[in-house]
């Protein structure tokens, strides 16, 4: 009686254990299966680019014009590549004369889509809608429309825009 | 909900493993402290692969799920391609225009606008109507870039950037720039725009 019961439990352990590792295993390689998803990855990508293109794009037409110095390495840290080595090159120049100016730019990304996406070099082309709010030393403001286009790459640290260039219009 | 159904599983595992503890009496003091110590090592293993499971199972569903996942802009090449070539063939259909062929223009805003987009159009072309045959305006657009935001399903979110050609006769031409979000739906197979908003 008792070595029947004692199997019986013995068994019923063995098949609840059993049943849990494979319910584990089952888990696991659903979790697995579903991170290494090409198209749920590239999605990932897709949104990050995006995601950090409208950022840097705010940054990089922004400007404080009281604190240009600041504003010029917030430029830097959003560029990488082409753009961050000319910003570099540009920058004590560039700093001088906005100084001088003192004007202020606020930008607000309107609207941005991702038009090229290569995951696996990391790189990606963003074209973006941008509303500035210029603000003159004297204190009078204007609102600019523009629109860009951005290339971005993601060297390990996180997308960062490798270039960023005004879409004119089409000469005649 | 898989979440909320493991700590039960375990739950039970765990009385089950003590509530046998009346069968185990006869059985030496040792024995039964050591088998007791076993079940409860079982017990807790038991427990710790359903956790574990549970717990892969939500992040796989949240992973799958994430905000984004279901978006299909450019995971889909064929179907981004698609809907980038049918709008942009729509709004230079839409907003390109002659004195003398009115009505061509109408006829295909007719067919691609839907919803408010068709609403502000006519109410638009309404006005600019009569300007138009009066002062021999025409109107060129030209897509110049495009790229989808969103697609999913049957609807999808685009912003496209576009340049304009207007030119009244006997002046010249000026060209400008013109950035429209657009809102479009798939309708019997084609795609149409449900909202323009300037950009």
């Amino acid at each position: 009686m008792t070595d029947t019961g004692a199997v019986r439990r013995r068994s019923a352990w063995s098949a609840a254990l059993l049943a849990g590792s494979l319910f584990c295993g089952f888990a696991g390689w659903t979790y697995a299966h579903t991170r290494a998803d090409d198209d749920l990855a590239y999605a990932r990508d897709r949104d990050s680019a995006l995601d950090a293109a409208r950022r840097h794009i705010a940054v990089l037409n922004t400007m404080d014009g009281q604190h240009v110095r600041t504003s010029l390495r917030a430029w830097t840290k959003a560029a990488d590549g082409p753009l961050a080595d000319e910003l570099r090159r540009t920058g004590d120049d560039s700093a001088k004369v906005l100084e001088q100016e003192g004007t202020s730019t606020r930008a607000t990304v309107t609207d941005a889509a991702v038009t090229a996406l290569d995951s696996r070099a990391g790189t990606a082309k963003v074209i973006a809608t941008v509303r500035v709010e210029v603000t003159a030393r004297t204190g009078k403001s204007t609102t600019d429309r523009k629109r860009f286009e951005a290339g971005l790459d993601d060297n390990g640290a996180g997308w960062k825009l490798s270039s960023l260039s005004a879409v004119p219009v089409a000469a005649e | 909900m898989i979440a909320g159904l493991k700590p039960r599983r375990a739950a039970q595992a765990g009385t089950a493993a003590t509530g046998r503890d009346a069968d185990t009496e006869e059985q030496p003091a040792r024995g039964r402290r050591a088998g007791r110590k076993g079940r409860t090592l079982l017990a807790l293993v038991l427990a710790a692969l359903l956790l574990t499971g549970g717990t892969l199972l939500v992040l796989a569903d949240r992973t799958a799920h994430a905000p984004g996942a279901a978006n299909q802009a450019l995971t889909d090449g064929e179907q981004t391609r698609r809907v980038i070539a049918d709008i942009s063939d729509a709004l230079t259909t839409v907003f390109t225009y002659t004195p003398d062929d009115l009505a061509t223009t109408e006829r295909r805003a007719h067919d691609v606008l839907r919803g408010k987009a068709a609403e502000d159009y006519r109410a638009l072309f309404g006005k600019l109507r009569r300007q138009v045959t009066k002062q021999k305006l025409s109107l060129t657009t030209r897509v110049v870039r495009a790229g989808a935001v969103e697609l999913t399903g049957g609807k999808a979110r685009l912003l496209v950037f576009l340049d304009q050609r207007a030119k009244r006769e006997g002046a010249k031409a000026t060209t400008a720039a013109a950035q429209l979000s657009i809102t479009a739906r798939l309708d019997d197979g084609h795609w149409t725009i449900t909202d323009i908003k300037a950009r």
